[in-house]
């Protein structure tokens, strides 16, 4: 790596600078520039065949309103020609829109920053690849064997000024695991693993190859179809995605038509009282805190599903006022490149009053303990209807039954979200398509299944 | 359509042939330069945003070297495409040797085609249910040992339908049939959908251009190098075998123009030319990148990279079915009970069970070689190899591009590719 994090910042400085003194000549009344570096390094093993890999990406971007139109253009690097590139392509992008997107100064600061993790010395990714390797023939006994091994570590920092002088600035690292498993042919086939290192220094090589193997130790030959009503435990990844699949019904609804009024029962209730949803958007938690959100709104907890009643949606400044709801700091802003948009930055489950998973095991009747997908989650909240396709193991009182290539859940939404029996205590950070999600297991009672493939 | 020749460079061609003279240079070192890569991107937007439009115009490049010594590969990558940022990229190796000087020329911009913006902004006022619509520009160099590589690619549009039933639209910006795509993209679903009872065992018709997900997740990810050289395929050990149909060709084409996976180069500078993988049901070859190929003794030129940021991975470009002699209308009404897909989804290949689940969005249950209900959204399930032996020999003579197959993502790294099919017939599939 070439730079620390401090001199991100402070190269920072001369791009968000550049463009605000060509904004400030631009007769432009209200403005926004928002610069972030990025340091990424990747250690990866396929095979045997070593790769690491430095990546910087630099940027600025700025948004604009003249009162009658709106803007936004971002170039890479940080020199007055890419701010000026920036400038010149969001004020060539401007479009008549009906009202300011920019928060106003009112809305403005910061939460405490929270405390950032720790940076890893030099060359740790690739110690870390080979232990894992090693940790994970051991675990396995030799069954199964990495196929690819990706230690990835970022390093962020990004600085937020506007026309009415707020300023905020965050730095950042995060460091997270990719493994790939195979073992014997028409068995095993190939499993996948997404990790988050929470804190390099005390990472386990033999927790992470754990994670790595111990679903794929299940699979077993296909065993025969049994189809119908049963509980379901879904894994902590299954859960994951499957509230990701929920994004719609946790962002603000822009229209009249709002899903979850159609979903909801007479008593408010969307879910089983037993889930509580968090999007924890300053807390040290979870893999993406930061003091304020991607437009300068402070960062705070949105708890989304209170004991199973919707309380609160995640909402961008603009989506906020076209939903007429209070802002709440809900823009998300991954990269430079990126308009600022409503999204989930940490959400994760409340397992304060989680049962530990061997006992949600014994909880579970006839039953299918759901290890993956196989598909991505289709969920329709018009039509209350969803559809999940996932491998597991057959389960009768505990025991573990036979292995299941393919099994479909589909059926009601609502009749799914509020039959979720028990939370588990094993909560676990997972990469979605709507974010980071933390989730543990999950029971859920008399659910309607098949088995295909 | 062939690929467009732009008028200005992207890059200065004299400071890219002294960059050449150094690559020469440290390429004969050790560890040794492979290459230098530069690039250049346009991504303009226009949203709507709760009764209004913004435009938006992001405009990034980068540079990145990529340095081999034994089993090892190292990547230095940042952002710009300076002098400066090529001395950073090149490390220590720069004090020994004098990086060329940038000319102070001013460089060709990308900027969004003529006609694009006022597109753009029509077709949003004429529905509510498009967020957005997005034009995507590359430009990239590749500078090694044999001199520098010019890359072209076409401008693709893309299209996101939001609401209950999400699709995509990805094609090459202009293309004559994109207003027809568009109308597709747009109707609306049939109001009383039929489902299949679970597990039922049909016979499909895939209609001209719906079958591109099947072709891309069968014979595209599973003939990809990495796959085949660490294990992960299925097809890894079928070089020569019969894996389908006697009738059924599958080319990888870079050079067809009008496809979204078109490009005269790969990223690690290889000239662009198709590539036979299976030819009349035997598996000919592998979709490689130049690592691939020396290991596979297969031909490279499959190197693509999702950005500046990353490396070369083996990817596929466009896969071309070659038509047959058969009437589709004729195929249909051959069907005693069955269905047609007219529009399939996303596709996967579960590498755990080998599992290919296709999805179908729009179709019809076909009796007596009529078209009678409306299909709702389904699920066809089988072992991908399974599958692709499924494919009736009787093919189509209508090959048509896959506007729905849009973006293929790989261990998270998108790229744009197409497909152009014809109508197949699967002789019987598991319906979920």
């Amino acid at each position: 790596m070439s730079r620390t994090p401090f001199d991100l910042l402070d190269s920072l400085q001369s791009g968000a600078s550049a463009a605000r003194e060509l904004l400030l000549g631009s007769g432009v009344a209200r403005w926004e520039v928002f610069a972030k570096a990025s340091l990424t390094t990747t250690s990866l093993d396929l095979r045997g065949r070593r790769s690491e890999l430095s990546a910087e990406e630099i940027g600025v971007a700025v948004r604009t309103w003249d009162g009658r139109r709106a803007g936004f253009g971002a170039a890479s690097g940080m020199e007055p020609a890419a701010a000026r590139r920036a400038v010149d392509g969001c004020l060539a992008a401007r479009c008549d829109a009906p009202r300011d997107p920019l928060p106003p100064r009112r809305l403005l600061g910061t939460a405490d920053p929270p405390q950032g993790a720790e940076a890893p010395p030099r060359g740790w990714a690739a110690h870390v690849a080979g232990e894992v390797a090693a940790a994970i023939h051991r675990r396995s006994e030799g069954r199964l064997r990495p196929c690819r091994l990706a230690v990835h570590h970022g390093t962020w920092g990004w600085l937020l000024l506007t026309a009415e002088g707020f300023v905020a600035g965050h730095q950042a690292c995060s460091s997270f695991l990719e493994v790939e498993v195979t073992g014997e042919p028409g068995i095993h086939g190939t499993w996948r693993s997404w990790q988050w290192i929470p804190s390099p220094g005390e990472f386990s090589a033999e927790r992470a190859a754990a994670a790595a193997v111990d679903r794929a130790l299940l699979a077993g030959r296909p065993a025969p179809v049994r189809s119908g009503l049963a509980d379901l435990l879904l894994h902590g990844e299954v859960t994951a995605h499957l509230l990701a699949a929920l994004e719609p019904l946790l962002l603000a609804s822009p229209g009249d038509d709002d899903p979850v009024d159609r979903l909801v029962d007479r008593s408010g209730q969307l879910a089983s009282p037993v889930l509580t949803l968090v999007d924890d958007r300053c807390g040290t938690s979870g893999p993406l805190p930061a003091p304020c959100d991607g437009e300068g709104l402070p960062a705070r907890p949105i708890t989304l599903l209170d004991h199973g009643v919707p309380r609160h949606r995640v909402a961008c400044y603009r989506d906020a006022v076209g939903a007429g709801l209070n802002p709440n700091g809900g823009a998300l802003r991954l990269s430079f490149r990126d308009l600022p948009a409503s999204g989930l930055a940490n959400l994760s489950v409340d397992t304060s009053l989680g049962v530990p998973p061997s006992r949600l095991l014994a909880r579970a009747g006839k039953a299918y303990y759901l290890l993956r997908l196989v598909t991505p989650v289709e969920v329709d909240t018009g039509r209350d209807e969803i559809r999940l396709l996932a491998s597991g193991l057959s389960m009768d009182g505990g025991r573990p039954g036979g292995w299941h290539p393919v099994v479909e859940v589909r059926g009601s939404l609502s009749r799914l979200l509020r039959g979720v029996e028990a939370v588990g205590t094993d909560l676990h950070w997972y990469q979605t398509a709507a974010g980071f999600v933390g989730a543990p297991s999950l029971l859920v009672l008399r659910q309607p299944v098949t088995e295909g493939g | 359509m062939s690929l467009p020749t732009p008028s200005d460079p992207a890059f200065d061609p004299l400071w890219l042939e002294e960059l050449a003279g150094l690559v020469r240079e440290l390429s004969r070192r050790t560890p040794r330069l492979v290459d230098l890569y530069l690039e250049r991107r346009l991504e303009a937007r226009i949203s709507r945003e709760h009764a209004g439009t913004v435009g938006t115009e992001v405009r990034t490049e980068g540079l990145a070297a990529r340095w081999r010594s034994g089993a090892g590969t190292v990547i230095a990558a940042r952002s710009g495409v300076t002098h400066a940022v090529v001395r950073e990229v090149l490390g220590r190796a720069f004090r020994r040797l004098a990086v060329p000087q940038q000319r102070g020329l001013p460089t060709a911009e990308l900027d969004p085609p003529l006609h694009w913006r006022k597109w753009a902004a029509r077709t949003l006022e004429g529905t509510t249910r498009l967020p957005g619509i997005w034009l995507l520009s590359r430009r990239a160099v590749v500078v090694n040992a044999g001199g520098w590589h010019e890359l072209r690619s076409p401008d693709l549009l893309r299209v996101r339908l939001e609401g209950t039933a999400p699709a995509a639209l990805l094609a090459v910006w202009s293309h004559p049939q994109l207003d027809g795509w568009m109308e597709e993209l747009l109707a609306p679903p049939p109001p009383k959908p039929w489902a299949p009872p679970s597990g039922t065992r049909l016979p499909v018709i895939l209609t001209s251009g719906s079958a591109g997900a099947l072709v891309h997740e069968l014979a595209g990810h599973l003939l990809e190098s990495d796959l085949v050289t660490t294990g992960i395929s299925p097809m890894g050990n079928l070089e020569g075998a019969t894996v389908a149909s006697e009738t059924l060709t599958i080319l990888d084409d870079p050079t067809a123009g009008d496809l979204p996976g078109s490009f005269s180069c790969d990223d690690e500078g290889v000239a662009a030319r198709p590539v036979t993988l299976v030819d009349g049901g035997v598996l000919r070859s592998w979709i490689c990148d130049s690592e691939g190929a020396r290991v596979l003794g297969a031909p490279a030129g499959r190197g693509r990279r999702a950005t500046w940021q990353h490396p070369p991975a083996s990817r596929m470009s466009n896969l071309v079915v070659a038509p047959g002699g058969a009437d589709p209308e004729a195929m249909e009404r051959d069907l005693s009970h069955g269905l047609v897909v007219t529009r399939a989804g996303g596709a996967t290949v579960d590498p755990a069970t080998g599992t290919f689940v296709l999805r179908v969005e729009r179709g019809w249950e076909v009796r007596g070689g009529r078209r009678r209900r409306p299909l709702a959204p389904v699920h066809l399930v089988g072992s991908g190899l399974g599958v692709l032996a499924s494919i009736d020999p009787v093919l189509g003579n209508d090959a048509c591009p896959d506007w729905r197959l849009g973006w293929c993502v790989k261990d998270g790294l998108a790229l744009p590719t197409g497909t152009l099919t014809p109508t197949l017939r699967l002789t019987g599939v598991e319906v979920l």
